[in-house]
Parts: structure tokens; C-alpha cells; sequence
């Protein structure tokens, strides 16, 4: 740690509140953090910047007693802290708000606080405790009104209430701008950041989002794959270098397979030159809007993918991704937007419109809309082109299991022959299935959501070559991903989401780690 | 299986036997006559089965919701719905063309019932457990009152016998055949409704309208993304259960349960029991034919046991402590069956 801190005004301390020394905590063989050392300051807004996975979370788990470390200590004030579950955590004086909200939506702003107390609901108190804290944090919210009417950012201000009213010495805010529009992040941050300031009192702002860290913090630490990589004040530093500094990575696996021979751009290369011209889109979002549960998902998005081309559509995870995935597998309805096929439009939302007009799906989550896990490999093979094994609406299992062991032939599925119960294949093999039986209908427009999460290098790679040959067969795909590499090794152009909408397109030529790095990261270029 | 079910059994059995002694009856006579009453006295086992069709019946139709994950517990209202329709056409007329009629309007009413529980889950949100079971309590009213005014179902006829409040009696040729065999009568029913329960199994497993329902019932995502929507699915399913239900009223009608005549409490928990059925055959519906014979002996071996002096009410004890011997072992498997899933899954 440097000597030199400006923390903006009041409370220079040279005593950390918090330490972390040598926390560790793997999941098998991931270490979720590698040997984290942190202090954080009183008085101080300390921002905790990292990629999805990068450990942000789970070192935060382990501070308010969710996540108990593999080894490392914690201590407050310079005393060894022995925290074994949330309430000793609370008890400290860790009090964290989630990223998503933990609110009940048909009680009022003052019983949602006073949730979880032990003691009697004492309406006259709690409703002047909720004034209190509003006033002193510029936190104001109306106590009697019911959480279902409010907007995110009156919620998002409820949830710290609840949280400052057991008077913490340390608040970590998990991404809590993740659900606000911009003007309802910048009223966030100013009060809160005096009184913290004042008081004495640490935030950790967990968050992805450079802006919101440049604009709020006073120091910045960056996690990359459960490390620290680095530790800057947050004045002496600037976004580009943030951007690097998150996203950019010692040799992977991938760039491997490339400089060992499994060439893509020898591969990519040629078939672009012929997409990117004269092709026209196959697949078209204009305008797209969502919002759930009141919160807009997606905005305005618009998107055209080519035939024959792969566009990677990067960007942190929770930024409209789902939601785009799901209403391309007709799961969800669109408030206002088009999305057309070949011109034509197509209604969404609508059972099986979607897949009908040509859209196939490898989901984010093959276990909520990819596959049914009950039900046998070939009729998991099988499930959008029943009718074409039917004869007048009577299953011809001959022809199901024949076109069935075929494509288990083909994609090399590891399995106990067509009549195995798909449950009994491993994730790999799973994913396998998922992909077989999305080509067989030979779609016009693949959409592939992180479809090799999870999986090990060879299915990685069997799934890498699939999607470059599907791409040269003349099929556009739509490759959503948060992995940056996957993003880079296989796509044609690439497309940034934010926030629900797209904030940037880059040829593959043109992308860096760094542009797309401050693209991700909510900043436009 | 079979050891657990014949140690139920045997509890249950025993148990009656010492009710029986204790309030005042011969404990010996108790098995022979469940025995005698079901099967074995003359003309017995034609009306066993000529009971069990019903039973069968009302099964299928919550097999058939239970695939697609819909709890469908409100047959004993859609039957009486569907009994009540039937009559109110049949004793208005007479010959074959009217009976068949009266037999199709009591499966139509018995489906326009249970699709009013389909219209509130899918358009209102309301459980369909809830919907149709209460529905049940306004069939029973509805039936009742339909039983107080000549215009709608009660006799016409002056004579009514008693002045008790029932419907007309069925004219002799517009009653349901039965099948002389043995010096058994067996109601035509009972072919009929095996041949349904053979076509239910073929439309569940064979059929491409099974699978999607198969679809809807394990991953209601995946269905709607590969173009089957949960709501058709859904009101088709009640709607089937609905249609059975009605059906086993109409055939119970005009196959003479009630004298030919629509009684208050002419259901006499057969859409209840049915349910059982389905319960006990694990939904399987060639296992239900079975089980649904196995109930009907119950239901002819008990009402024999009280033609031989036992009060009628220690009578309904023995029956329902029989059925509960049969409802256990399943029980007990799927209880373990979920301890075992549990333990693996703590061990991991």
C-alpha cells in the first residue's frame, strides 16, 4: 500500500479497518480466490473491479460469512476476526447489499426493513428509522409505500437502508447500479459517499462497470481469475488501462490451440471477406425492448447477423443476454421491437414461432429450455421434428431411432445407444445433444449461448469446429458469450452489449482486448 | 411389493376382524363375505366388474392430466354433472338413438365442467387442485337443486314413489345392454371403457399428441419453445378427465347403479375412489384396469358384508381401512425412494 491517500474529505486514516490476508478458496480444481490479500481504509469508497468469475464475489461471500475460506484471515481493527456465519458477520459489522433485491413486493418500504428482526414490528419506530437513515445517507424513500410500485432505484435505496440500519462498519455493494438507469446511479453515489467519508465507515463497491468505479471510488483494486492483478488510486488511473488490466490474460488455452497449428484465422478468414461484403442479414432485431418485474432488460437493441457468419455478441453477463436468448426461443414476448427473418417478420413469443421461422437455440442453460432430461437421447433428438417420424400422428420408432443413431454417429455422443434416458449422459454429452438436433433441422439462424460453459477442452473444441462449420455451411450465428477468448477465436464481427443494448460493433480485425474491455464495461469508444 | 402388499392387507384384515368382534359382530364371517360379495356367489364377479368400469373410468381421466402435471381431484362433481345431463336427455325419450345420445351429452357436460377449472388456471391464475375440487361441492348443489324442479330433472310422474326427490326412471329400452355369461351380467360398459383404457395408452405412448403432452409435463420451456403451448395442452388434458368422469356418470346411469333412476348422492364416491385408482396404479393405465377391479370387489364385497347383519357403518370402516392397506405400500416406496435420493445426494 502507498502512503499517499486522498480520500476526497474528512477521516485520513493510516490504520486499515479491514484486512484480508491470504484468503484462498478453490471449488475442485477452480480456485475461486487465489491468495487474496486486501486492506480497505476507513473512510474510503473501495472499489473491487473484475470480469464475471473473477472472484469479486466469492471474496465478498467470505466476508459476510456465506463462503467459509479454504485458509486466510480476516481481521476488523487489527483484531483477527473469526467469522463463521452471517450473523457473526453482521455482528462484526459486515453488512452487504445484493446484487439482486431480496424485497417483498406487497409489504411497505418500513415492514420490508424491518424483516428478519427479532423483536415485535413497532410501526411508529420503524417508520422514523426509515426517515433517519434516508436523511442522513440522502437516502429518502417514502416508508409507507408498498416495494411492488416503486422503481429500481427506490428499491435499490430500500435495500440499503435495510442494510445501514444495523449501523455496519463496512457496506459492500454488489453491483448495485447493475438494475439502475444511469441518472438513477449518479443520484446514488454523492451523499453516501460524505457520510461514509465522515463516519468512518468503509464501502466495497463491487462492479464491472468502469465509470461507475472511476466515478465513485477513491481506491480500485482489479481481480482476474481469483487473484489481485492490481491496486491503483483511483485518481492516478483511467479507463483504458483499467480495461486492460480486467480482461486482458496470461497465454489461455485458446490462443494455445492456435499457435499449436488449430488455425482459425487461416479458417475465418477467407470465409468473412465473403460474408462481411455483400451479404445482407438473415437474422434482424430492430428496436428490441423487454423489461421484467419492472426493470427495462433490453433496450432498443438492434442486431443483424449474416448469412455464413459467426457475430460474437460480447459482454458482462446479466446485461440482456437471456433475455435475448429467450426471446429468440419464442420464451419471451417483445414490449415493442421487430425481429424478422429473411424480412419476414416473426412473432415472438409465440409457442414455437421462433424455431419454426428457422431459429435454432443452444441455451444458456440446456437444463431450462435445451433439453428434458427425462426423456430418452432420440426423443431429446427429436423434440422440434416429431412430426417428421409420424405417420398421421403415430410415432414411427423405427425411423426415430434410425435418424437417432445416426446423429449419435455423427456428433459422437457418448451414450447407451437412442434409448438411454438423457439424464444419464454427462454435461458434454448433453450439449452434444442439444447441438445434433438444433443443425438436424437445418436452421436458417443458430443462436449459441454460452455454449461451452462448463465444458471440458476436447468438447470446447468439438463445439468451437461445429459452430465454424455450421458458419461455412452458410448458417448466420448469433454467438452469445462472456468469454472473451470464445468471442475472439471464433467470431467474424463482434457486437458489445450493455445494459441491454448493443453500444459497439467491431470487425475482428479491429477488436482489441481493450476496446472491448471499456465497451463492456458501459463506456462508449 | 408383493410382500408389502400382503402384510397391509393382513393388518387390515385382522383389524376389521377385531372391529367387527368388538361391536358385537361374528368376526368369522367378515372374509368369506368380502370373498362370497365379490367373486365368488353366483352373479357376483359380473357385478365386480360391472362396478369397476367407473372406476376404470374416472383413473384415466386423471392419468391422462397427471402427465402433463395437472391435478385433476375434482371427478366426483364432473361425474354427477355428467350422470345429471345424460338423465335429463334420456328420460325425456326413449330407444338406442337417444341413450347413445344421452351417453355423449354426460361425457360433454362432464368435460364443460372440468374446462371451467382449465379457463381459471390458464386465463386467472387459479390452481386447478383448488378450482376443481371446490367444483365439486357446487356440482353436488347444482344437481340438487336440478332435482327440485319437474322442467328440469325431478319426476314427472305423479306416482313418485316415497315423494323423495329423484329423476324419472329410464324407459326399459333405452337402458344400457348387458352381456349374460356364466350367470354373470356384465354392463357393456365394461368392454367399452377397457377399450378406452387401451386407447388412452396407445394416445399416451405412441402418439405424437402424448409426447407433446409428455413435453409440457416434464419441461413446459422446451415445449413452448419447439411450438406446443402449455394452455391447449393444459385444456385438453382437463378436458379429457372431465369427458371420462362424465362418461362414468352416464354409464352408471344407464347401466342401472341407482335403479335407473339420478338419486341425491348417486356419485357414492366413485370419482373419489377413482382417483385411488390412479393413485395406487402409479398412473399406469393397464395397471389401473386391474386395481380398478380390485376396488370394485371391495365396494360389492363390503355392501355384501352388510346384507349378513354387521351395522352399515363398521362396514364403510372395514372398507376404507382395506383401501388404505392398498394405498400404503406405493406410499411407502415413493417415501423411501425420496429418503435414498436425499442421502446420495447429501453424500456428494
Amino acid at each position: 500500500m502507498s502512503e499517499v491517500r486522498t480520500s476526497g474529505t474528512g477521516a485520513q486514516a493510516s490504520v486499515p479497518l479491514v484486512e484480508l490476508t491470504n484468503i484462498s478458496k478453490r471449488y475442485g480444481d477452480i480456485a475461486a480466490c487465489d491468495n487474496v490479500t486486501l486492506s480497505m481504509y476507513p473512510g474510503q469508497i473501495h472499489g473491487i473491479l473484475g470480469e464475471n468469475g473473477a472472484g469479486k464475489s466469492t471474496l465478498m461471500k467470505v466476508l459476510i460469512g456465506l463462503v467459509k475460506p479454504d485458509a486466510g484471515a480476516i481481521s476488523m481493527n487489527g483484531v483477527v476476526q473469526n467469522i463463521t456465519n452471517p450473523q457473526s458477520a453482521a455482528r462484526i459489522g459486515f453488512g452487504m447489499v445484493h446484487q439482486h433485491f431480496s424485497l417483498v413486493e406487497e409489504l411497505t418500504v418500513w415492514e420490508n426493513v424491518l424483516l428478519g428482526e427479532e423483536l415485535k414490528f413497532d410501526r411508529a419506530r420503524a417508520r422514523v428509522l426509515v426517515g433517519e437513515i434516508g436523511e442522513r445517507f440522502g437516502l429518502t424513500v417514502n416508508p409507507d409505500a408498498r416495494i411492488r410500485d416503486l422503481t429500481a432505484g427506490l428499491r435499490q435505496r430500500v435495500e440499503l437502508i435495510k442494510c445501514l440500519r444495523h449501523d455496519p462498519r463496512v457496506v459492500i455493494l454488489d453491483e448495485p447500479t447493475s438494475v439502475l438507469t444511469p441518472a438513477e446511479s449518479e443520484q446514488l453515489f454523492p451523499t453516501l459517499r460524505e457520510k461514509v467519508a465522515i463516519e468512518g465507515r468503509c464501502v466495497a463497491l463491487v462492479s464491472h462497470k468502469l465509470a461507475e468505479v472511476l466515478h465513485a471510488t477513491d481506491v480500485i483494486t482489479i481481480m482476474r481469475q481469483g487473484r489481485v492483478i492490481e491496486h491503483h488510486e483511483t485518481h492516478q488511473t483511467d479507463a483504458p488501462s483499467l480495461a486492460r488490466a480486467m480482461v486482458g490474460r496470461e497465454v489461455s488455452l485458446r490462443s494455445q490451440h492456435a499457435v499449436l497449428g488449430a488455425s482459425f484465422v487461416s479458417q475465418s478468414a477467407p470465409s468473412e471477406s465473403t460474408s462481411t461484403t455483400d451479404a445482407t442479414d438473415v437474422l434482424q432485431i430492430a428496436d428490441a425492448c423487454v423489461s421484467l418485474g419492472g426493470v427495462s432488460k433490453l433496450k432498443n437493441l438492434n442486431l443483424g447477423v449474416r448469412a455464413g457468419e459467426i457475430l460474437g455478441l460480447a459482454g458482462v453477463e446479466g446485461n440482456g443476454q437471456r433475455e435475448l436468448g429467450d426471446v429468440l426461443s419464442s420464451l419471451l414476448t417483445l414490449d415493442s421491437g421487430l425481429i424478422s427473418i429473411d424480412g419476414t417478420i416473426v412473432r415472438t413469443g409465440k409457442p414455437g414461432s421462433m424455431s419454426r421461422a428457422g431459429i435454432a437455440v443452444i441455451p444458456e442453460d440446456r437444463h431450462d429450455s435445451g433439453v428434458v432430461l427425462t426423456m430418452s437421447v432420440a426423443a431429446n433428438l427429436a423434440l422440434q421434428r416429431m412430426v417428421d417420424f409420424s405417420h398421421n400422428g403415430v410415432i414411427d420408432e423405427v425411423l426415430l431411432f434410425e435418424s437417432a443413431q445416426q446423429l449419435i454417429d455423427e456428433f459422437e455422443i457418448r451414450c447407451d445407444g437412442p434409448n438411454a434416458p438423457l439424464h444419464s449422459l454427462s454435461g458434454g454429452n448433453q450439449q452434444r445433444v442439444v447441438l445434433a438436433r438444433e443443425l438436424s433441422a437445418k436452421p436458417k439462424v443458430l443462436v449459441a449461448a454460452q455454449p461451452t460453459r462448463g465444458l471440458d477442452v476436447g468438447a470446447i473444441e468439438f463445439m468451437s469446429d461445429r459452430l465454424e462449420r455450421a458458419a461455412a455451411s452458410g448458417i448466420a450465428i448469433l454467438l452469445i458469450s462472456s468469454d472473451l477468448d470464445e468471442i475472439l477465436h471464433l467470431s467474424h464481427r463482434i457486437s458489445v452489449i450493455s445494459s441491454g443494448t448493443i453500444v459497439g460493433t467491431l470487425s475482428r480485425q479491429e477488436a482489441t482486448m481493450e476496446q472491448l474491455g471499456l465497451l463492456m464495461g458501459g463506456l462508449a469508444l | 411389493m408383493v410382500c408389502l402388499y400382503t402384510l397391509f392387507i393382513g393388518i387390515a384384515l385382522i383389524a376389521s376382524a377385531v372391529l367387527v368382534w368388538a361391536t358385537g359382530g361374528d368376526w368369522r364371517a367378515v372374509l368369506p363375505a368380502l370373498i362370497n360379495g365379490s367373486i365368488a356367489k353366483p352373479g357376483r364377479w359380473g357385478q365386480t366388474l360391472t362396478e369397476a368400469a367407473p372406476l376404470l373410468l374416472v383413473a384415466l381421466g386423471a392419468i391422462v392430466a397427471t402427465r402433463m402435471n395437472l391435478v385433476n381431484i375434482g371427478q366426483e362433481g364432473q361425474l354427477l354433472i355428467g350422470a345429471a345431463s345424460a338423465a335429463m336427455i334420456a328420460t325425456r325419450g326413449s330407444g338406442i338413438f337417444i341413450l347413445i345420445f344421452s351417453i355423449l351429452i354426460g361425457a360433454l357436460g362432464g368435460a364443460i365442467w372440468s374446462s371451467v377449472a382449465a379457463v381459471l388456471k390458464y386465463w386467472r391464475k387459479v390452481p386447478e387442485v383448488v378450482s376443481t375440487l371446490l367444483m365439486v361441492f357446487i356440482a353436488t348443489q347444482l344437481t340438487g337443486f336440478l332435482l327440485t324442479k319437474k322442467s328440469l330433472l325431478l319426476d314427472r310422474s305423479a306416482d313418485r314413489p316415497n315423494k323423495t326427490q329423484t329423476s324419472g326412471q329410464l324407459a326399459a329400452n333405452t337402458r344400457l345392454p348387458y352381456i349374460h355369461i356364466f350367470g354373470n351380467d356384465i354392463s357393456i360398459a365394461v368392454p367399452i371403457s377397457v377399450c378406452i383404457a387401451l386407447i388412452v395408452v396407445f394416445l399416451l405412448n405412441r402418439t405424437i399428441w402424448g409426447f407433446k403432452l409428455d413435453m409440457v409435463g416434464m419441461n413446459a420451456r422446451v415445449a413452448q419453445r419447439f411450438g406446443v403451448s402449455e394452455r391447449s395442452a393444459g385444456i385438453i388434458a382437463l378436458a379429457i378427465g372431465g369427458a371420462l368422469a362424465g362418461l362414468a356418470g352416464s354409464f352408471m346411469f344407464t347401466s342401472g347403479t341407482a335403479n335407473y333412476r339420478y338419486t341425491p348422492g348417486f356419485a357414492n364416491n366413485v370419482g373419489w375412489e377413482g382417483l385411488l385408482v390412479a393413485l395406487v396404479s402409479r398412473n399406469q393405465p393397464l395397471v389401473a384396469v386391474v386395481i380398478a377391479l380390485v376396488f370394485a370387489g371391495l365396494r360389492t364385497g363390503s355392501s355384501f358384508l352388510a346384507s349378513t347383519g354387521i351395522q352399515r357403518e363398521i362396514v364403510d370402516v372395514v372398507r376404507a381401512l382395506l383401501v388404505l392397506a392398498l394405498l400404503l405400500p406405493p406410499a411407502y416406496v415413493f417415501l423411501r425412494g425420496n429418503l435414498h435420493r436425499d442421502k446420495n445426494r447429501g453424500g456428494k
